[in-house]
C-alpha cells in the first residue's frame, strides 16, 4: 500500500497556547517500503505515527492510503483507526495483561469476528513465524522483554495489515537483543512485503533498517532520502551531525576563490574544494561558511605531503577497533577517527582532510 | 487527542456520560431543587398546597426547637470531628509501624467503618443502658461514678454517647485515609531527617504533618460534612432525646417530613444544605482542592 | 534496632488498646446475642450461652427479619451493580474521550457527595408516592444508585486513569469502537478496581438508613438497618438479646466482606483522597 502525507499539520491545544507538533509534513511511503521517521525526542515522530494510524486527526492537510483520503479536516473525512486495517507496535508493547499470549494475538481477529478455525490457523501461523509457539499459554506478565516484543509484533502482523507502524519498538531491549531483533524485523518486513512506518531516535537503527528515512526536527521534515543519501548528502548541518556513527565535524571557515578554484581556509591551510562540493550560486569573493567533514574520513598522521592543517592533540579515546583523536586547530576542535601512529595528548598531528568527502553549509545554519 | 474533533465525537462522549447525568439529575438535583421549591410552599398532608414565600423560614427563625437542633449540630461537629481526627491520626501512626500483625490490625480497624450506623446505634444504646449497659459498670469500676447513671436520660450523657458512637465508627475511616497518606511519604525523608538529628517529635511536626496536609484537609472536609448531616446514629441511639436536646438538623427535618409537614421539613433541609454547601466551598477554597486531582 | 526495642512495649500496649476499642463493641454485640441475659458483664452475672435469640429472630414470622435481609441484599446488590455500570462509561469518557465539560461532571459529582441526604428525601417521598412506588425496590434502587454514583465515579476515574493509554489505543487500532475498548480491555484490566468500587457501593447501600426509612413502609421493601433501628419489644421492655442477634446477623455480611477484601476496600476508600 502507498501512504501519502500532503501538507499535514498537527497542533495541540495546551495551557501554553497551541503547540505545533507537526508542521507541513509531506512524504510518501511506497508499497512494501520500510520508511523511517528519525529525529530527537519531541520532534513529532509519534504524532506523525498517530496521524497515520488514526489516533490523532490532522489540523490541516490530508493523509491518503493508496490515493484514497483517510483523513482531511477540510473535506470532513476521517476514517477511525479500527477501520484502516493498520497495525501498530507500541514502545511499551501494550499487551493486554488480562489475556494470555494466544488471546492477545487473536484479539484483532476476534474483534473482526473471524471464524474460530480461521483464527486458530492465523494465530498458529504467526506464532511459528515469530518462534513463540511455546509461549501461547503464558500471560504477558510472565514474559521477558524480548518475548513481549515478539508477541506485540505477532499481534500486529496476524491480520495482514495494510500498514505496519512501530513506535520505538526496540528501545526497551538490551543492546544484543536489539541488534538481533532489528535484523529479524527487517527479514519479516521483507518477507511479508508490508508497508512499514518505523519511528526511532537512534540513527544506527534508522541507517541499518530503513529503505528511506525522513529526518525530523521541531515538527518539520528536514530531509527525506535513503540512508546513503542522508549520510553522503546531508542538506543541513543538523542532518550532518545527527546521522553517522559520529557527528560530523563542523567548523567555521572562510570560503575563498582564486582563479576559478575555491578554497576553504582552515587555520593556516588553504584547502582546495572540488567543484561539486559548493552549494548555492557561484558568488565571487570570500564568505563565511560552515565546513563539514566526517571524523571517519579525517586521518591524523605524523607527517603529510599534502596541505593538511596542524593540530594539537587534546584527547585520545581508544575504542578497540578504532582510535578517536581530538585535535585543536586554531581554536576549533576536530575529531579524527582514521589515522596511523599512536597518539597522546599534547602531540602535534597533521590532519588529512579528503576534500571529496567535505561539505559546505551556509553559515548561520546552526547544527544544534 | 487534542482539538480537531468532530461534533459527532463530542456527542458520543456525552452519550457515555448521559446515564450518569440522568441518574444524578433525576434523583439528586431534581429532588434538591424540589426541596427548595417545597420549602416555599405550605405542603402539609391533607391541606391544599399553597405558595407562602418565605413563610416556612419565618416560622423557623422563631422556632426554638430549630435553633436547638442547629446548636446541637454545630456542637456535635465541633466536638466529634477534632476527636476523630486526633484518634484517627494515632491509629494511623500505630498501623503504619511495620509489624507482623499489620494486616490483621488494619482489618480490625476497618470493621467499625463497615458496621451499619443503625447497628452501632443499637449497640451503643445498650452499652449506655441504665439497667444492663456496661458503661455503668466500667465507669463505676474506674471510680468515675457512684451508682448507675442514666446516660441517655441526661442531655450531656446523650451528647457524649453520640460523640462516642460517631467517633467509634468514623475514626477508623480517618485512620485509613491518613495511613494511605503516611505510606505515600518516602521513607528516605525520615532517614534523612534522622541523619539531620531530628527527634521523633520533630520528624512528626516537620515532615509528617506538612506532607499529610492535603489528606488532612480531605478528611476534615469529609468528616465535617458527614457530622453536619448526621442522622442514622442520632435517630437510633437517642431519637433526638432527651427532650429534643440531641436532635440534629437532619433529624429535625425528617421529623417534620414524618409528621406530614413537607414544606417545613424542606425549609430545615435547605438550611442544612446551605450550611454544608458554604462549608465545603470554604474548604475547597482553603484546601485548594483538585490541584492535580484530574 | 535499639530504639525499636525501647518502644516495643508501649507500641504493643497501644495496639492492643486500639484493637480492643475497635472490635470491643462488635464482640459485645455478638456476646449479648448469645447470652441468656444482656447484663452478663455485671458483677455476679455470667455468660450463659444460648441460641434462643437467634432462633427467635429467624423464626418469628412477625419480625420479618429474613425478608428485610433479602430486601437489603437485593437492593444493595442491584444498586451497586447499576451504579458501577453507569459510572464505568462515564469514567471512561472522563479519562479517555476528552469530552468538553468532563471536569465539570467530575466536580459536580464530588459536590453531590456533599449534599445532605435529608435535602432529597422529602421530595423523593412525594415523587415515589405520586408514582405509586413507595415500598417497592425501585423506590430504593433508583435513589441509592444516584446516591452512590459520585463515589463510584470518583474511584473508577482514578482506577481507569492508571490503566495505560496505549492499551486502549491498541484496542482501537485492533478494530474496537470506544464501547468495545471499554468492555474488552479497560474493564477487564481494571477489574480489581471495579470490584473494589462495587464492594464499597454495596456496603454503602447496605448500611443506608434514611431513604429506606422514608420510602418503605413494611417488609415488602424494608431493609435491615430500618428493621434493626425500629426493633422494639412488644411489651415495652426491649428484648436486648434478640436486638443484638438481629444486629449481629445484619452486620455479618459487611463484616465478612470487610475481612475478606480488606485490602481492596482500603484501596478503594483512599483512591482519589490521596494522590499516588
Ligand atoms: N496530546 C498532546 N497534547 C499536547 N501536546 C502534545 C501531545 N502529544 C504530543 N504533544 C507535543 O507534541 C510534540 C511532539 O510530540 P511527539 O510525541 O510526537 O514527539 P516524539 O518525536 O515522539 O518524541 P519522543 O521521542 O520523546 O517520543 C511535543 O512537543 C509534545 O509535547
Ligand atoms: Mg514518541
Amino acid at each position: 500500500m502507498n501512504l501519502d502525507f500532503r501538507n499535514v499539520a498537527k497542533t495541540f491545544p495546551s495551557f501554553r497556547g497551541a503547540v505545533p507538533a507537526v508542521r507541513d509534513a509531506n512524504f510518501s511511503v511506497g508499497d512494501g517500503e520500510l520508511f523511517i521517521l528519525l529525529g530527537p525526542s519531541g520532534c513529532g515522530k509519534s504524532t506523525i505515527l498517530n496521524l497515520a494510524v488514526g489516533l490523532e486527526r490532522p489540523t490541516s492537510g490530508e493523509i491518503r492510503f493508496d490515493g484514497e483520503i483517510v483523513a482531511s479536516r477540510e473535506r470532513g473525512i476521517f476514517v477511525p483507526p479500527g477501520k484502516r486495517n493498520v497495525a501498530m507496535v507500541f514502545q511499551g508493547y501494550a499487551l493486554y495483561p488480562h489475556l494470555n499470549v494466544r488471546e492477545n494475538i487473536a484479539f484483532p481477529l476476534r474483534v473482526a469476528g473471524e471464524a474460530r478455525e480461521e483464527i486458530d490457523r492465523s494465530v498458529a501461523r504467526t506464532a511459528s513465524m515469530l518462534g513463540i509457539e511455546e509461549l501461547l499459554r503464558s500471560r504477558p506478565s510472565e514474559l521477558s522483554g524480548g518475548q513481549r516484543q515478539r508477541v506485540a509484533i505477532a499481534r500486529a502482523l496476524v491480520r495482514k495489515p495494510r500498514l505496519f507502524l512501530l513506535d520505538e519498538p526496540l528501545s526497551n531491549l538490551d543492546a544484543a537483543l536489539r541488534a538481533a531483533t532489528r535484523a529479524e524485523l527487517r527479514r519479516l518486513q521483507r518477507a511479508l512485503g508490508v508497508t512499514t512506518l518505523y519511528v526511532t531516535h537512534d540513527q544506527t537503527e534508522a541507517m541499518t533498517l530503513g529503505d528511506r528515512i525522513a529526518l525530523l526536527r521541531d515538527g518539520r521534515i528536514l530531509q527525506t532520502g535513503t540512508p546513503r543519501d542522508l549520510y553522503e548528502k546531508p542538506e543541513t548541518p543538523f542532518a550532518a551531525s545527527f546521522i553517522g556513527p559520529y557527528p560530523m565535524n563542523l567548523l567555521k571557515a572562510v570560503l575563498e576563490e582564486e582563479g576559478g578554484v575555491r578554497f576553504v581556509r582552515l587555520g593556516a591551510e588553504r584547502l582546495p574544494l572540488p567543484p561539486d562540493r559548493v552549494p548555492g550560486e557561484r558568488r565571487p569573493g570570500s564568505r563565511n561558511v560552515l565546513f563539514g567533514i566526517r571524523p571517519e574520513h579525517v586521518r591524523a598522521v605524523p607527517e603529510s605531503p599534502e596541505p593538511a592543517p596542524r593540530g594539537i592533540v587534546t584527547a585520545v579515546e581508544h575504542l578497540g577497533r578504532e582510535t578517536v583523536v581530538t585535535a585543536d586547530i586554531g581554536g576549533a576542535s576536530l575529531l579524527a577517527v582514521a589515522g596511523e601512529g599512536t597518539w597522546k595528548e599534547g602531540d602535534i598531528a597533521r590532519l588529512e582532510i579528503p576534500m571529496e568527502f567535505s561539505h559546505v553549509f551556509p553559515e548561520g545554519d546552526d547544527p544544534s | 487527542m487534542g482539538g480537531d474533533r468532530t461534533i459527532r465525537e463530542t456527542l458520543r462522549g456525552w452519550a457515555f456520560l448521559a446515564p450518569l447525568a440522568v441518574f444524578i439529575l433525576g434523583f439528586v438535583f431534581v429532588p434538591v431543587a424540589g426541596t427548595f421549591i417545597d420549602s416555599l410552599h405550605r405542603e402539609v398532608t391533607f391541606l391544599p398546597r399553597a405558595f407562602i414565600g418565605l413563610g416556612n423560614y419565618r416560622s423557623l427563625s422563631s422556632d426554638p426547637w430549630f435553633w436547638q437542633s442547629l446548636r446541637f449540630t454545630v456542637l456535635f461537629v465541633l466536638v466529634s470531628v477534632p476527636l476523630e481526627l486526633v484518634l484517627g491520626m494515632a491509629f494511623a501512626l500505630l498501623l503504619h509501624r511495620p509489624s507482623r500483625a499489620r494486616g490483621a490490625l488494619r482489618a480490625c480497624v476497618l470493621l467499625p467503618w463497615a458496621v451499619p450506623a443503625a447497628v452501632s446505634g443499637r449497640v451503643f444504646e445498650l452499652v449506655c443502658n441504665f439497667q444492663y449497659g456496661p458503661a455503668n459498670y466500667i465507669a463505676e469500676r474506674l471510680g468515675l461514678t457512684v451508682g448507675p447513671v442514666n446516660w441517655l436520660g441526661s442531655a450531656w450523657g446523650a451528647f457524649f454517647a453520640l460523640v462516642a458512637g460517631d467517633t467509634w465508627k468514623t475514626a477508623p475511616f480517618v485512620a485509613v485515609l491518613f495511613l494511605a497518606g503516611l505510606s505515600a511519604i518516602p521513607g528516605d525523608l525520615y532517614r534523612q531527617a534522622a541523619v539531620d538529628r531530628a527527634g521523633p517529635l520533630q520528624r512528626f511536626t516537620r515532615i509528617t504533618l506538612p506532607l499529610l496536609r492535603p489528606v488532612v484537609v480531605v478528611a476534615l472536609l469529609f468528616r465535617t460534612i458527614d457530622a453536619l448531616r448526621v442522622f442514622d446514629l442520632v435517630f437510633v441511639l437517642t431519637r433526638g432525646g432527651p427532650g429534643g436536646s440531641t436532635t440534629s438538623l437532619s433529624l429535625y427535618g425528617y421529623d417534620a417530613f414524618a409528621g406530614g409537614d413537607v414544606g417545613y421539613g424542606s425549609a430545615v433541609s435547605v438550611v442544612l444544605f446551605l450550611v454544608a454547601f458554604a462549608l465545603s466551598a470554604a474548604y475547597v477554597r482553603i484546601g485548594r482542592f483538585g490541584r492535580g486531582l484530574s | 534496632m535499639n530504639g525499636e526495642g525501647r518502644t516495643r512495649l508501649p507500641y504493643l500496649a497501644a495496639a492492643a488498646a486500639m484493637t480492643a476499642y475497635c472490635i470491643g463493641p462488635i464482640v459485645f454485640m455478638a456476646l449479648t446475642a448469645v447470652s441468656r441475659r444482656p447484663d452478663f458483664l455485671s458483677p455476679g452475672a455470667g455468660l450463659e450461652f444460648t441460641a434462643a435469640h437467634f432462633l427467635e429472630v429467624l423464626r418469628t414470622k412477625s419480625l420479618h427479619f429474613l425478608e428485610y435481609f433479602r430486601n437489603s441484599l437485593v437492593v444493595s446488590a442491584v444498586s451497586a451493580a447499576l451504579s458501577v455500570s453507569v459510572a464505568a462509561p462515564a469514567a471512561y469518557a472522563i479519562t479517555r474521550l476528552e469530552v468538553p465539560g468532563r471536569t465539570a461532571v467530575l466536580f459536580s459529582a464530588l459536590a453531590v457527595s456533599m449534599f445532605p441526604q435529608v435535602s432529597l428525601v422529602g421530595y423523593l417521598f412525594r415523587l415515589m408516592t405520586s408514582l405509586g412506588w413507595i415500598n417497592t425496590y425501585a423506590a430504593l434502587v433508583l435513589p441509592y444508585t444516584a446516591w452512590i454514583l459520585p463515589l463510584s465515579l470518583w474511584i473508577l476515574t482514578s482506577y481507569f486513569s492508571s490503566v495505560p493509554r496505549d492499551l486502549d489505543r491498541a484496542a482501537l487500532i485492533d478494530g474496537c469502537g470506544p464501547l468495545e475498548a471499554l468492555r474488552k480491555v479497560i474493564v477487564p484490566v481494571a477489574a480489581p478496581g471495579i470490584f473494589s468500587t462495587a464492594l464499597l457501593a454495596f456496603i454503602f447501600a447496605f448500611n443506608e438508613l434514611l431513604f429506606a426509612l422514608m420510602l418503605t413502609t413494611d417488609h415488602h421493601a424494608r431493609t435491615i438497618p430500618v428493621g434493626v433501628a425500629l426493633f422494639e419489644g412488644l411489651h415495652g421492655e426491649i428484648p436486648w438479646g434478640a436486638v443484638m442477634a438481629a444486629a449481629t446477623l445484619s452486620t455479618a455480611p459487611v463484616v465478612a466482606l470487610t475481612l475478606l477484601f480488606q485490602r481492596r476496600i482500603i484501596q478503594g476508600l483512599t483512591r482519589g483522597a490521596v494522590k499516588e
